[in-house]
């Protein structure tokens, strides 16, 4: 059963409890024609929902400015459009009740930050109303996560400092200690220090970096094109492996250095944590 | 699954809409694969033998002299202690109960278990759903991880509500926007208005569900709990 081990979180496991960690790639043509790196999440979404596992797939979508709003994806076709702008600037909480209360949704699988991942979880295994639609969700996964910004504060540094306009941000990605500003005319790259000013100040007390509580924990490689995939049940594990059986992701464990960049990262988050809770207590 | 003895469970009612003991009763069946369980529903109770869970519902009225002896017998005869449900953890909407009312006019102060007796584990929710009694007690066996430490926090705060979340979490500036409360609110007193929550105060029945389900306010009960716990051990302070 998902989510039934320990979950602890603190230095001597900042990635949380897991079964396996893997390297994995897109082999699908369709998500390779996107030039987008790795693209394991969306290859394994798509399995899901071709074989017939799910009916449904709840991400976020971009909106105005740098808001994010749910997006109920039920074909292939809406999966692969939602990739195409796939958004973890800020968690995303519009239309999220709608959409996970909507009569069609069954058994959905819920693609989020961690701190998202937690909540689900714990609506999951621990139901305080009857209308916790946890029933629905057949799996979580979880973006890593650095932090999330302030939008207005953030938009308004873009603009002053590098006269960026709001709607002509495509997409905003942390690589390694980069952040990577994806716009209409090109891309910019800053240091992370410059942004993290305008990162939210929940976000400085959070200390999971990669979502402890998500059945998949998902992210950019930090050594390489390919996505990192935690798996953390059984469950979460056979739909990996599944997913490469059939051809639609190619899969290989992380290696020693990959591993130790993500636990460095997890570790720094909860130190940071740490260190902005002793201060809010 | 190897056969194990089975733990003892007294279901106790103090009081209260009814809603958490009928919550209870759906899993009985559940239930009784995992505990024995020894509830008014299914006979007379004897609160004078141990137990190894007593689970108490409904809130305690400080003006009942019986009610608060039965507590304080039942804790004292009980390993562990748990709150379930809104008004026996949080406070829960019978916090606006003034008294005055027939048929007993002389109960105006009702008060969450934790104000009188020590409590185990605190669990907001009104009711909660009826798996959640399941899930924790086998939490509780396998004893350990976050949630547990979150319900065993809970049990420090005898108040937990929409205002709360408001003063320690979004006021405080460490709303993250993650939509938990709005998500949790059975009575829709939160609204996302620009990417916080803001609080209707006449909707909020003081349920607590929103502050344990918050990751901000979850992770400071859990730090909070851990000092008091700390300071305690100091003080051997013990109710
Ligand atoms: S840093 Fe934590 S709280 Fe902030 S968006 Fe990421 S997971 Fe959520
Ligand atoms: S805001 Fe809603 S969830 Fe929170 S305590 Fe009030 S009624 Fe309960
Ligand atoms: S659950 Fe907490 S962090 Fe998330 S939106 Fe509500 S108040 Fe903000």
């Amino acid at each position: 059963m998902a989510g039934v081990q320990p979950i602890v979180l603190d230095v001597e496991h900042p990635i949380g409890t897991y079964v396996n960690i893997y390297e994995a790639r897109a082999l699908d043509p369709r998500i390779a024609s996107m030039r987008r790196k790795g693209g394991a999440v969306t290859a394994i979404l798509l399995y899901l929902l071709e074989k017939g596992i799910i009916d449904s797939v709840i991400v976020a979508r971009k909106k105005k400015g740098l808001k994010g709003e749910a997006f109920l994806a039920k074909t292939p076709e809406e999966v692969l459009q939602a990739a195409g702008s796939k958004w973890s600037i800020v968690p995303y909480t519009l239309g999220l009740k709608e959409k996970l209360l909507s009569p069609d949704v069954r058994k959905t699988a819920f693609v989020g930050l961690p701190c998202q991942a937690q909540f689900l979880r714990q609506m999951k295994m621990f139901p305080l109303m009857e209308s916790d639609f946890s029933r629905k969700i057949y799996l979580i996964i979880s973006l890593f996560c650095m932090g999330t910004f302030a939008v207005e504060s953030f938009l308004n540094y873009m603009h002053r400092s590098y006269r960026l306009q709001p709607e002509d941000i495509v997409n905003i990605e942390v690589v390694k200690d980069k952040l990577l500003i994806i716009h209409r005319s090109g891309e910019l790259e800053i240091d992370i220090s410059e942004a993290l000013p305008y990162l939210q100040h929940g976000c400085l007390t959070c200390p999971d970096y990669t979502g402890v509580f998500a059945d998949i924990s998902a992210g950019r490689s930090p050594e390489s094109d390919y996505t990192v995939l935690i798996t953390r049940n059984k469950l979460a594990d056979k739909i990996v492996k599944d997913a490469a059986g059939e051809g639609y992701i190619e899969l290989h464990e992380a290696s020693v250095k990959t591993m130790d960049a993500i636990l460095e990262k997890g570790r720094e988050k909860v130190f940071r944590s740490y260190k902005y809770l002793s201060a809010v207590l | 699954m190897a056969q194990e003895e089975k733990p003892d469970i007294l279901v106790y009612d103090l009081g209260g809409c009814e809603g958490c003991p009928l919550s209870i009763l759906r899993v009985y069946p559940q239930l009784s694969r995992i505990a024995n369980v020894y509830s008014r529903c299914l006979g007379p109770v004897d609160l004078n033998r141990e137990y190894d869970y007593a689970v108490i519902t409904g809130p305690i009225c400080l003006n009942s002299v019986e009610h608060v002896e039965n507590l304080k017998k039942i804790r004292k005869k009980s390993k562990i202690v748990i709150a379930y449900g809104s008004c026996a953890s949080v406070g829960g909407i019978i916090l606006y109960a003034r008294g005055g009312q027939e048929p007993r006019p002389e109960h105006r102060i009702y008060a969450p278990i934790s104000r009188v007796v020590k409590v185990d584990y605190s669990i907001p929710g009104c009711p909660p759903a009826p798996q959640m009694l399941i899930s924790l007690i086998n939490c509780i066996k396998r004893g350990k991880g976050y949630f547990l430490d979150l319900f065993r926090a809970v049990s420090y705060f005898p108040k937990l509500s929409g205002f709360d979340l408001m003063d320690e979490v979004v006021l405080n500036g460490l709303c993250v926007g993650c939509g938990a409360c709005i998500l949790s609110c059975p009575t829709n007193a939160l609204q996302m208005i620009e990417n916080r929550p803001d609080l209707i105060p006449e909707k909020c029945i003081r349920c607590g569900t929103c502050t344990v389900r918050c990751p901000r306010f979850s992770q400071l009960l859990i730090r909070r709990s851990k000092l008091f716990e700390k300071s305690r051990l100091l003080t051997s302070f013990e109710r």
